[in-house]
């Protein structure tokens, strides 16, 4: 067997990458702004990874 | 069902009096952000393998078991139940373990779900062995979440204590560059407040 060493990714962030950033962080205000909790949100998401 | 599965765990860990947090990328919407994710992970504060035996069985009584022999030093280990599985972390991450003062910042999500403090999730994400490009995306957006909720004095001590500050540092190029081009304030506060501390 062999064992693959865990390695990191280099940080190299991107203007790219920011602005997805801030879209997310507002995806998720536009969430709580519309009512949603951030409870409701994490049961939503602990649903999902339910296994079959 | 997962829900029931994290109760179960939770109430157990709250039942020997042991601390326990969600980490990893579920427990997100407690810093104002999500994604979705596939795992469930819990980080359990143990001291001794007495502790951590006595937590393992009282699980088993409630049908959730592991196939492994956690020890006191182990990273981790799987447990399984009806419908789901977690990974149960002794430590919050694989390159630094549980200290006191990490224990104390611990905060409540909701209910009897816990979290660590953001400073110490953001290190959870840095310090990570196996760090993807996921776990820094996870770290801009918490960075824009919680820029004032934050506490910059103690998230730099983080930051030396576990010798990641150069990292943290790439990081908040990107930041620089934005207020930059973009003159975006929260790039320019997010840069600013952590090197008016440093």
């Amino acid at each position: 067997m062999t064992v693959k060493k865990k390695t990191r990714s280099p940080i190299y962030v991107t203007l790219s990458d920011i602005e997805r950033a801030y879209k997310k962080v507002e995806e998720f205000q536009r969430l709580i702004e519309r009512g949603k909790t951030r409870e409701q949100i994490f049961k939503d998401l602990l649903k999902l990874i339910q296994v079959e | 069902m997962n829900s029931d599965l994290l109760q179960i765990i939770l109430k157990t860990a709250a039942s020997c009096d042991l601390p326990i947090v969600i980490i990893g990328g579920l427990a997100l919407p407690a810093y104002n952000i999500a994604r979705s994710t596939l795992d469930l992970d819990l980080c359990i504060y143990i001291k001794n393998q007495e502790e951590l035996n006595e937590f393992i069985n009282i699980l088993k009584k409630h049908e959730i078991s592991t196939v492994q022999a956690p020890k006191i030093n182990h990273n981790l280990f799987t447990v399984f139940g009806k419908g789901g599985e977690a990974e149960i972390w002794l430590q919050p991450c694989d390159t630094f373990r549980w200290d006191e003062k990490m224990v104390n910042r611990i905060q409540k999500f909701y209910s009897n779900v816990y979290v660590l403090s953001v400073e110490d999730y953001i290190l959870t994400k840095l310090g990570r062995s196996d760090r993807s490009s996921t776990d820094i995306n996870d770290i801009l957006q918490i960075l824009i979440a919680n820029t004032n909720i934050i506490d910059w004095e103690y998230l730099i001590y983080r930051l030396k204590w576990t010798d990641l500050g150069k990292e943290f540092n790439e990081v908040l190029k990107g930041f620089k560059s934005d207020f930059t081009n973009n003159l975006r304030n929260i790039s320019k506060d997010i840069w600013e407040k952590f090197n008016n501390k440093t």
